[in-house]
């Protein structure tokens, strides 16, 4: 199977914008652990798992806000709220996961931002 | 994105070892953004949209470190001249584990199968050609016919492999445990008796010169304590002590029953 950067470069290729969710920090029981990744499409698709559950659905919907801006996000999930609901990832911790736009072309981009003001 | 999705890529296919350093807050003086990141391999940045020296230093640095623990972490900088105060990702992507069975024995079906599924990558040594073969090891990613202690002494082992020996008898353990003894292998494992394990040991210490702190780091008698009854069961019990080494946990219940 193509690992998921060789998926991430077919999107990219096809001049989509793509949200990459990393788990980078966890407080207490987390389904998935630091570095977990999911990447969002613009149309919501999801490759990969930052644990499943209502935080991924929280992650999906603020993914598609930070594909339309193209600015990054810290996202917290508190996986203690679910505590009710009948979701199967009910853990009981915190997640911090950041939000990442990628694109074609960005490299570039912020390459001429930083000419522009140095 | 170019550069560093094709420098990812390449780092997968090749096995190879990297660090994706991503910034992912920043406090300080707007020299740095949230989303700025770099891709270090080979100790040296590969790639990426960090290009401050200073912050490239530390991320280097940093990476260095999160490497050797094979562990993501998000680390706090302050670079007054780089970007001030900021929170910095560090992606670890190891190396993919190497696992050397020597001996293709009853142990090695299953354990090379359960092995494959943990995403290993599984080299076979054995030196009976009846027993090595894609038909008893269809997912083993190397099969190697020869000699066993040869055989390994010719095989790159690094901080990343991990190397249980289970063949037919000690008077083939032995030789191979020579050879791998001084290597920087993560985890070396002996299958014997207590007792046969004991003899060994003291033969190599007296005889062979072999100091006793090289001797402690192997797991012999091999696997966690969990009452083993069949093949699979002791398969399973290595590849729990593997992952303990790996990760560094403590083999008991969660539960503490």
């Amino acid at each position: 199977m193509d690992s998921i950067y060789e998926q991430i470069k077919g999107f990219l290729e096809k001049g989509e914008t793509l949200a990459v969710a990393t788990i980078v920090s966890t407080r207490g029981s987390t389904p998935r652990e630091v570095g977990a990744k999911m990447v969002v499409t613009a149309w919501g698709e999801i490759l990969g798992t930052i644990g499943g559950g209502c935080g991924e659905a929280d992650v999906r919907r603020e993914a598609i806000e930070v594909i339309r801006k193209r600015e990054p996000k810290m996202v917290r999930v508190d996986l203690l709220d679910d505590i009710s609901s009948d979701s199967p990832a009910v853990c009981g911790g915190i997640m911090n996961i950041f939000l990442d736009p990628w694109w074609k072309g960005q490299e570039e981009m912020l390459e001429k931002e930083n000419e522009g003001s140095s | 994105m170019k550069g560093l999705v094709e420098g990812l890529i390449q780092v997968k296919q090749e096995g190879a070892a990297a660090v994706l350093a991503t910034v992912v807050e920043v406090e300080g003086n707007g020299r740095v953004a949230a989303g700025q990141k770099c891709l270090v391999r080979d100790g040296r940045v590969h790639s990426g949209t960090i290009h401050h020296e200073e912050l490239q230093a530390a991320i280097i640095r940093e990476a260095g470190v999160r490497l050797q623990q094979e562990r993501s972490k998000l680390v706090p900088l302050d670079l007054p001249l780089a970007g001030g105060k900021m929170e910095v990702f560090f992606e670890v992507i190891p190396s993919p584990p190497k696992l050397i069975v020597v001996g293709a024995g009853h142990i090695a079906v299953p354990l090379v199968r359960m092995a494959k599924v943990l995403d290993y990558y599984v080299v076979v040594i054995e030196d009976r050609i009846l027993f090595a073969n894609r038909e008893r090891f269809p997912d083993a990613d190397e099969i190697l016919v020869g000699d066993m202690a040869e055989t390994i002494k010719g095989i790159t082992i690094t901080p990343t492999t991990y190397i249980v020996l289970i063949t037919r008898g000690h008077k083939y353990d032995e030789p191979c445990l020579r050879e791998i003894i001084h290597s920087p292998a993560k985890y070396i494992g002996m299958i014997g008796s207590r007792r046969r394990i004991k003899a060994c040991f003291q033969r190599f210490s007296e005889e062979e010169k072999i100091a006793k702190e090289d001797l402690q780091r192997v797991y012999a008698p091999i696997g966690l304590d969990i009452s083993t009854e069949t093949p699979e069961e002791i398969a399973l019990s290595i590849l729990g002590e593997i992952i303990k080494v790996r990760r560094g946990g403590k083999a008991q219940s969660l539960s503490g029953h």
